[in-house]
């Protein structure tokens, strides 16, 4: 038994470090695999351009895709947990919707403003932070509100309502916008793991990287949510500061991977349950960690199938991540048709 | 009464309580006042009352889930408002009426939740916490469950697992809400029984409700009797003695009764019927389905038309004929053909 465990998890991270290394080397230019981890080791290539693509655009991708994948998906299995529902994920409280009004206001809402004039004033950073700040608004209202309100269900569907709400100003905006602006919010929407500057990639990196610093003290108390709020309160658990705490991450990881990236579906959802079903276990000492393997190898993954093709266009993340996502919902459904028994 | 009872450990005192819901929009909603518990170590506690008259409520009071609108209750001499959460998971635990059902959440893992209040941030099982979770899941009885899923075993083995849990939480109080509500009847008394085991070998403190009146009486060291506004307390034979349960359904058409320790409709029989056997197996048992059909049964009674047992066979004697029968059944297929 702890053999034969021990045998998944090494299976694993080897996975993860060989798709990692497959993501890199994958890509429209050809590099031979010894001078990748030439240009990895020392730095060097006999071409000086291989080393940009590789350290200025592969490896940043690939590491933003393993984040990405790592985050949402810890973020989703502590959604499914809080919410003691199979169906929840990172964007449950609504905070990729938050995101998605950020970026609708500064590109749409703003387009008279930038009509006319230099329309590249609308740099990444821009949407980035137009991102965050949407989030932030709809994390701050969820905290707030669930320092209030007792009953969590309660908060699941304030977070759905939030959701409608802003799709619905968001597509008021895209109504009364003008075409280009529109592609660049459609093409946000469709995410993406490219986009991310080595720049970008020093605020991403730190913010998933305290995101699951939090989540890998909450395994106890997740364990305790896992059997309902009023068993974990009678095993003394301060209900308040577990939901803030676990709030928080969810925001902090799910919040800044959709400013950077734009809302990458399913993976949150689905991988969890591969997780659950892999290890055969509802513990959070184990599931945490193999979320996190699981999320950044599936990422990864979908990463690889999205420039598969051969062709130079690479196919949007979200659109992958979706079919390779939703298989896994379906079946969790049909296998488990009673929803409140999952958790 | 109670305050002369020195020498034993008092565990729970609950004095002049208001339960309820305070500060809900119109003011206070009280469900029950002037509750005057106690609870000492090592006491079977059997909480009895209507649905709805504010048994869970008081529970929930007693576990600290909710808040009283007056009065106190005070767990080792102490406010239990007055403890800090984590200290009083120590001193009590609680099984609510929810059911707990995750998928692949394994026995082992659910008994050492029990733990919880007793580890440190990350939850690490030390090896003393090991031997408190292996010894709670072998005093109920499923040692061999320790590695099955939650979602895979019986309901009553589920509830067994729920009090291992408890066991594990190491506490002086354990408090459980309807423990046999959904059980079927050997579960219902193995439960109980479980609970009576467990307060007398581990000397606990156990207070459960229940609406089956005749397991708490068989089991219990004390019932604490909710009725409309008054709560009694004393051992189950006191109330039987003292003639509380039969205020219990006043109004309804129940009544106690004190040969079984169990309640029983008030039929109204307004047939009479003799009933002569030389079994008093068959006698009790033909009494009681005569009864069953609204005869109010006349024992030795030759005078008015009666049956009579005769080695299995059930006969029907009256002016006209004799009927034989070779079941109770038939017989009362005749008896309501004829009426």
């Amino acid at each position: 038994m702890q053999v034969k465990k021990l045998t998944i998890w090494i299976v694993l991270l080897l996975l993860v470090i060989a798709l990692f290394f497959l993501d890199i080397f994958l890509g429209t230019v050809k590099i031979p695999l010894s001078e990748i981890f030439k240009i990895l080791i020392t730095g060097k290539s006999s071409h000086p351009e291989w080393i940009v693509i590789v350290n200025s655009f592969r490896v940043p991708k690939a590491l933003t895709a393993l984040a990405a994948g790592i985050g949402l998906s810890i973020s989703g299995l502590q959604m499914q947990t809080v919410f003691r529902n199979p169906l929840a994920g990172p964007y449950v409280l609504g905070i990729s919707s938050g995101a998605s009004l950020g970026v609708a206001i500064l590109l749409l809402g703003f387009s008279g403003v930038f009509i006319g004039s230099n329309f590249s004033i609308i740099n990444n950073w821009m949407i980035v932070i137009a991102a965050w700040l949407g989030s932030g608004l709809i994390l701050f209202v969820i905290l707030a509100i669930s320092m209030r309100v007792k009953d969590i269900m309660t908060i699941l569907i304030l977070g759905i309502m939030f959701g409608s709400a802003t799709t619905a100003i968001v597509s008021i905006l895209q109504y009364f916008s003008n075409e280009s602006l529109l592609k660049a919010f459609i093409v946000w929407t469709m995410g993406s793991l490219g986009g991310v500057s080595k720049a970008q990639l020093s605020v991403l990196l730190p913010s998933v990287l305290v995101g699951i610093i939090i989540v890998s003290f909450l395994s106890k108390v997740l364990n305790a949510m896992l059997i309902g709020e009023n068993y974990a309160k009678s095993l003394g658990l301060n209900i308040k500061l577990a939901r803030f705490l676990i709030f928080l991450s969810t925001s902090l990881l799910a919040g800044s991977i959709t400013a950077f990236c734009g809302p990458i579906g399913f993976v949150g959802i689905a991988v969890p349950h591969i997780a659950r079903m892999v290890f055969k276990t509802a513990n959070h000492n184990i599931l945490i960690p193999a979320t996190m393997l699981l999320g950044g190898g599936l990422l990864l993954l979908s990463d690889i199938i999205s420039q598969l093709p051969g062709y130079d266009n690479i196919l949007p993340i979200n659109s992958i991540t979706a079919l390779v996502g939703i298989p896994v919902v379906v079946w969790i459904i049909i296998k488990n048709q009673r929803m409140a028994s999952l958790g | 009464m109670k305050n002369s009872i020195k020498n034993i450990n008092n565990i729970l005192d609950i004095s002049s309580l208001e339960i309820g819901y305070p500060n809900s929009s119109n003011g206070n909603k009280s469900i029950f006042s002037g509750i005057n518990l106690s609870a000492y170590k090592g006491e079977l506690i059997a909480l009895i009352g209507q649905n709805g008259i504010g048994k869970s409520t008081l529970l929930r009071n007693i576990t600290g889930l909710q808040k009283a609108i007056t009065g106190n209750v005070k767990l080792l001499n102490k406010d239990i408002n007055k403890y800090h959460r984590s200290e009083f998971a120590q001193k009590v635990s609680f099984v609510s009426t929810d059911i707990v059902k995750v998928a692949n959440l394994k026995v082992y893992d659910l008994v050492a939740l029990g733990r919880f209040p007793h580890t440190n941030w990350f939850g690490k099982i030390k090896e003393i916490d090991k031997g408190k979770i292996e010894n709670a899941i072998e005093l109920v009885g499923m040692g061999s469950y320790k590695n099955k899923n939650i979602t895979e075993i019986s309901d009553g083995e589920r509830q067994r697992v729920m009090i291992a849990r408890t066991i594990a939480q190491d506490t002086e109080l354990i408090v459980l809400d309807e423990p046999t509500a959904f059980l079927d009847l050997p579960n219902k008394y193995e439960i109980v029984h479980l609970l009576n085991t467990l307060s007398k070998n581990e000397n606990k403190t156990i207070i459960f409700s229940s609406h089956d009146l005749n397991i708490a009486i068989q089991e219990a060291d004390k019932i604490w009797l909710m009725l409309d506004n008054k709560i009694y307390e004393g051992a189950p034979e006191d109330l039987i003695i003292n003639k509380i349960f039969d205020k219990m359904f006043e109004s309804s058409k129940l009544y106690f009764d004190k040969n079984n320790g169990d309640f029983k409709i008030n039929r109204k029989r307004n047939k009479l019927v003799g009933l002569v056997a030389n079994n008093s197996n068959l006698l009790l048992w033909t009494k009681k389905a005569l009864e069953r059909m609204n005869f109010s049964v006349e024992p030795d009674n030759v005078e008015i038309p009666y049956v009579e047992v005769i080695n299995n066979k059930w006969i029907y004697r009256n002016k006209e004929k004799n009927e034989e029968f070779n079941s109770i059944y038939n017989l009362s297929l005749h008896l309501k053909s004829i009426n």
